[in-house]
């Protein structure tokens, strides 16, 4: 491209401007030509990789996905939106979003109106085929001379504009400077520990945009510039003189940015470009299949490493189970570090708060349970009994309405089997009781375990218990089965819900009167009902009234789990009850009398702990029903 | 071999000679909770698979040490991993991985 | 001028040892934050493993300290060492220096409700040891006659998950006393131990265990592990028989779970003010497990009783006659020289 140097006539545009370089060459721009050819190769080369590892079906999927107008409005909103402006980021933290969305944001702007600014002024230098079409816009201002007494105010327009975006990059490189230093200014508890190749990235990005600055103020005499670049031309002329030497400072521009782009590849800056490739492939519904190829992949390369998961997972409680968190999950398995893979993914409590935090959207679940797949899918089982197993139903020729699965766990937690039962007798609701005596498990710690075969079978036989049963509502107390009947049952016309969907409804349909007492509560939202099924709303329509409700110092998505989460394989009772302990002193924040909450398991675990009377979401309906 | 026309039966006596204690090792070094079972019963109560097949991995543990090691496979072969165990286990022990350990050590 | 000897807690320890110093000439302060002296065993009705009335040997311990100032419904405010005596703060507004301070603080029973799987505060059916051994004192039956009853060992002992890791030492013992006695008054119904490990080690416990067994009551070495309702309102009761290797349920009209002890939050608090250090268990640690079971980290304080982890009653007052003897040396080296 940089080949086709002929003997071009100097053209003097209607502005007064003229290639100063007849070629348009120099050889400082060298560096840059190189990263970026270099990065280019790569990126092409993973690309077709990456759809090499998808399925046929989802490469259709995909492809699919691209021409319907809706998905790809959605697409065009979401890349806009989570990659250069970090919206996800603002919500939560506004200086580092800001931070991001000035590096982010500001860099693109500068290379699109950098380049709307060649294409005014030297349009042939945007043609491909023309001499230096790749680098030409980027230095712009050193290829060119402007005569100022032919200056417009269109051009003047550029000079500001292009500073002014330049400064609003060097502000986000301030921050993120400082952030280094101080990163609880920017409401970071723990910063991740950068790699040699995030450091050489991070420092030349860091320099990039200065010395940008430094090189255009160089030139800014001949080229001209705005409100930044032309006084520091004067401060330069005053202390060097007339004659500048300007060719350091563009090769060290160049440099920096030949670097970052040789350096990317292998540090965390790539998401910046797979992220856009992750909401495609998010946007079209894909889903992990396999831990490490295809989608998983650009999941991989799609984390920012910015270790916001970091504050997020609930194992930072302990310093020594930071290393669990999904960010290092995601560097080892990035450098193919199978055994601290392993460890990793066997050790997280799947919670999913890492997940629901990251500002990428990464889904380190899902990789941890593909990567439990490979080593736990080919366990044999023998669920024979299954198949003769018809359920315990206690009236089966009766058609209920209710069909009530407690599961394993809630008949641990007698407490909330009466409740639901003395709540759905109180509504005058038929039901009928699916697990009294026994019953198959739902299938989710099997699968969260990665036995995906396993838990296969067992959803097939409830399946088939259920359907037969004829009922149209499928109730349950836990929301680990919640979920899962949810995802991965076909249940024809049967609607699952949680009793604490339940309670809302039957309250709201008449059904249910309850009155409010004095008592000031907290609600702990379990992880798998919140996070995993989006329910936070319901269960608290129902205690406002009957209590009045406080606020956790983290709830909602941002809620920590009790510690005692199914989704872990290899934690500890000691690091489980120090999880529970954080759980809890965050559900104390507003000294509540009592704690509530929904899932036989956080009910176990927070009563382990708390200092207060805990007490099942039934359970406090129950004792607030209005006797008629 | 020669055809005496008897053959010795198998005893039914637990051989603690025979047992193979590499195996156990390696369980008690990937998950070491292997040791600290009591014996109390609470993990079969509670199984949800054992209302319907025998189930018990306190038993399957006793089978282990005393070599028995087809057995315990066969004892763990109905596990759903529900977790119920862990949660009644007075030791704390972490009975899902172990389990899965186990599944995978002792395969049939 | 006599030494004052300040003893927290009126339950068997604290009356033992404040009968001794004061026998020795000391001028004992005793405070006790309930209404009246006696701890657990005011509560209690009979004693293992003869069953003679817990009156009977409260009247006995009540007749020693009768030359004892006591303060009843009085908590220690606040204490701390000064030079070398104690100055402590009563919540009677009574300002104590002591020379010696006894820490008799007993234990609290292991609240049986933290054992959500077997349903205390759920089901009616549900009581535990003390619940029982009230009814007993009260002369209270249970009516209609139950059919079946179960008691279940080791509830909050032995158990890592309510935070006790440790034998309670006492309820083996007191469980077959109290199937005994159940079976006594009901002799119809069938009387079920759950239990883990039979620790029957004192004199006469065996005969007590035996006793059991030729009474009929039914010994089932499993944990129970849930506890569940039946249509009939019944206790659905669920275990493993791990000597035949079998998941067992059975239907009670009665569950009795045997609570174990836990360190008293009322000595914990004067621990902490002391920054005692306690062990693991959340008992205090005595300066060593074996010569010096009585002594604290501090010059002129001592342990007596349960606050050093589960004790029975013979032990609690072999203690508190010890820990008077070493009070008495203390006091003879560091005060009349």
């Amino acid at each position: 491209m940089i080949s086709l140097i002929t003997n071009t006539v100097h053209q003097i545009t209607p502005e007064g401007i003229i290639d100063r370089y007849p070629n348009s060459y120099n050889h400082f721009v060298l560096p840059f030509v190189i990263g970026m050819t270099f990065i280019l190769v790569y990126l092409l080369i993973g690309l077709i990789r990456i759809l090499y590892h998808l399925s046929g079906e989802d490469r259709l999927k995909l492809l699919k996905s691209l021409i319907n107008p809706k998905t790809a409005w959605k697409n065009i909103k979401d890349i806009f939106c989570d990659c250069l402006l970090h919206t996800k980021i603002w919500k939560r933290k506004p200086l580092l979003g800001y931070m991001h969305s000035a590096i982010a944001f500001g860099w693109f702007l500068l290379i699109i109106v950098g380049h709307i600014e060649v294409g005014l002024f030297a349009p042939r230098h945007l043609s491909g085929l023309t001499e230096g079409s790749l680098y030409y816009p980027i230095f712009y201002r050193f290829f060119i001379w402007m005569n100022p007494a032919h200056e417009t105010l269109r051009g003047s327009v550029f000079f500001f504009l292009m500073d002014l975006i330049l400064l609003y990059i060097l502000s986000g490189i301030g921050l993120a400077m400082f952030k280094r230093v101080r990163s609880i200014a920017l409401g970071m508890r723990h910063t991740t520990k950068p790699s040699l190749a995030d450091r050489v990235a991070l420092y030349c990005l860091w320099l990039i945009f200065p010395l940008r600055l430094l090189a255009e103020g160089f030139t800014a005499d001949l080229s001209g510039g705005g409100f930044l670049t032309r006084p520091l031309n004067w401060v330069f002329r005053a202390f060097f003189g007339n004659e500048l030497n300007f060719l350091p400072t563009w090769w060290a521009y160049s440099i920096c940015l030949g670097l970052f782009f040789l350096a990317m590849p292998f540090s965390r800056y790539m998401h910046i470009l797979t992220e856009p490739l992750l909401i495609l492939f998010r946007n079209a519904g894909l889903k992990v299949r396999k831990p490490r190829k295809g989608f998983a992949e650009a999941e991989i390369y799609a984390c920012s490493s910015c270790g916001l998961c970091l504050d997020a997972c609930p194992m930072n409680t302990q310093k020594k189970n930071l290393k669990y968190s999904s960010v290092y999950f995601i560097r080892f398995l990035r450098r193919r570090n199978k055994k601290k893979v392993n460890e990793i993914a066997d050790k997280c409590l799947m919670c999913g708060k890492c997940y629901a935090l990251c500002p990428v959207g990464v889904n380190s679940p899902a990789i941890r349970r593909a990567i439990r797949e490979t080593h736990n899918n080919s366990i044999k089982s023998d669920y024979s009994f299954m198949d003769t197993y018809a359920g315990s139903a206690e009236n089966s020729d009766k058609k209920n309405k209710i069909l009530y699965f407690a599961g394993c766990m809630s008949h641990l937690t007698p407490v909330i089997i009466k409740s639901v039962e003395t709540l759905l007798k109180a509504s005058g609701e038929d039901y009928e009781f699916m697990d009294r005596d026994k019953g198959i498990c739902c299938g989710r710690p099997l699968m969260l375990a990665g036995r995906t075969d396993a838990a296969r079978q067992t959803i097939q036989a409830n399946t088939k218990i259920i359907n037969d049963s004829g009922c149209s509502i499928l109730l349950v107390s836990c929301p680990i089965c919640l979920k899962i009947f949810k995802e991965e049952y076909s249940l024809k016309g049967i609607e699952v819900l949680h009793y604490t969907q339940l309670a809302d409804r039957l309250i709201k349909d008449g059904k249910l009167k309850v009155s409010k007492s004095s008592s000031a509560i907290v609600y702990h939202d379990p992880c798998e009902l919140g996070r995993g099924c989006g329910i936070y709303e319901e269960p608290r329509n129902v205690l406002k009234a009957v209590a009045e409700l406080k606020k956790a110092s983290k709830e909602k998505d941002e809620s920590i789990c009790c510690g005692y989460s199914l989704g872990t394989i290899t934690l500890d009772e000691k690091d489980k009850a120090k999880i529970a302990e954080s759980s809890v002193s965050s559900l104390m924040a507003e000294n509540p009398d009592e704690i509530v909450t929904s899932c036989p398991l956080c009910y176990r675990a927070i009563r382990s702990k708390a200092e207060v009377p805990v007490k099942d979401f039934a359970e406090i309906i129950c004792e607030n029903i209005e006797k008629q | 071999m020669i055809d005496f026309g008897f053959s010795v039966n198998p005893s039914s006596r637990i051989n603690l000679d025979a047992a193979d204690g590499e195996k156990f090792h390696r369980l008690a070094a990937l998950e070491p909770d292997a040791l600290k079972c009591m014996a109390c019963g609470s993990c079969s109560a509670s199984c949800s698979a054992a209302a319907f097949e025998d189930t018990s991995l306190r038993r399957a543990l006793l089978s282990l040490q005393n070599g028995l090691s087809d057995d315990a496979a066969k004892l763990l072969s109905h596990c759903m991993l529900c977790g119920k165990c862990t949660m009644v286990c007075p030791r704390g022990i972490n009975t899902r991985h172990l389990i899965l350990s186990i599944l995978k050590i002792y395969s049939l | 001028m006599k030494n004052n000897i300040l003893v927290i807690g009126g339950g068997p320890a604290g009356m033992e040892a404040s009968a001794a110093l004061s026998r020795m000439g000391y001028n004992v302060i005793l405070a006790e934050k309930e209404k009246s002296l006696g701890g657990h065993l005011a509560k209690w009705d009979r004693l293992f493993p003869d069953q003679i009335p817990a009156k009977q040997v409260l009247d006995s311990l009540l007749e020693g300290i009768k030359d004892v100032k006591c303060f009843t419904e009085t908590d220690v405010n606040s204490i701390n060492l000064l030079d070398r005596s104690y100055n402590a703060m009563l919540s009677n507004g009574i300002t104590i220096l002591a020379d010696a301070v006894l820490l008799a603080s007993g234990f609290d029973l292991f609240k049986a409700e933290k054992k959500e799987e077997y349903g205390y505060g759920i089901y009616e059916g549900v009581l535990t040891n003390a619940d029982l051994e009230k009814a007993f004192k009260e002369g209270k039956t249970f009516s209609p006659a139950p059919m079946a009853i179960g008691f279940v060992h080791c509830v909050g002992s032995r158990d890592e998950k309510a935070g006790n890791p440790a034998c309670s030492k006492v309820c083996c013992a007191t469980a077959v006393k109290q199937a005994i006695e159940t079976k006594e008054l009901y002799p119809d119904a069938n009387v079920y131990c759950f239990y883990m490990d039979l620790r029957m080690f004192g004199r006469h416990y065996e005969d007590l265990y035996l006793r059991a067994q030729k009474s009929g009551i039914r010994f089932i070495r499993g944990r129970v592990s849930e506890v569940s309702e039946t249509a009939d309102g019944r206790l659905l009761v669920k275990a493993e028989d791990t000597l035949s290797s079998k998941p067992l349920k059975v239907s009670l009209d009665r569950l009795v779970l045997m609570a174990g002890m836990r360190p008293s939050k009322a000595g914990r608090a004067v621990g902490h003010q002391l920054n005692l250090t306690t062990e693991e268990d959340g008992f205090f640690s005595s300066a060593d497990n074996l010569l010096s079971i009585q002594r604290s980290k501090l010059p002129g304080f001592f342990y007596a009783g349960a606050c050093t982890g589960p004790k029975t009653l013979p032990d609690t007052l072999h203690e508190a006659r010890s820990a008077a003897m070493e009070i008495d040396r203390y006091i003879k080296e560091n005060f009349r020289k």
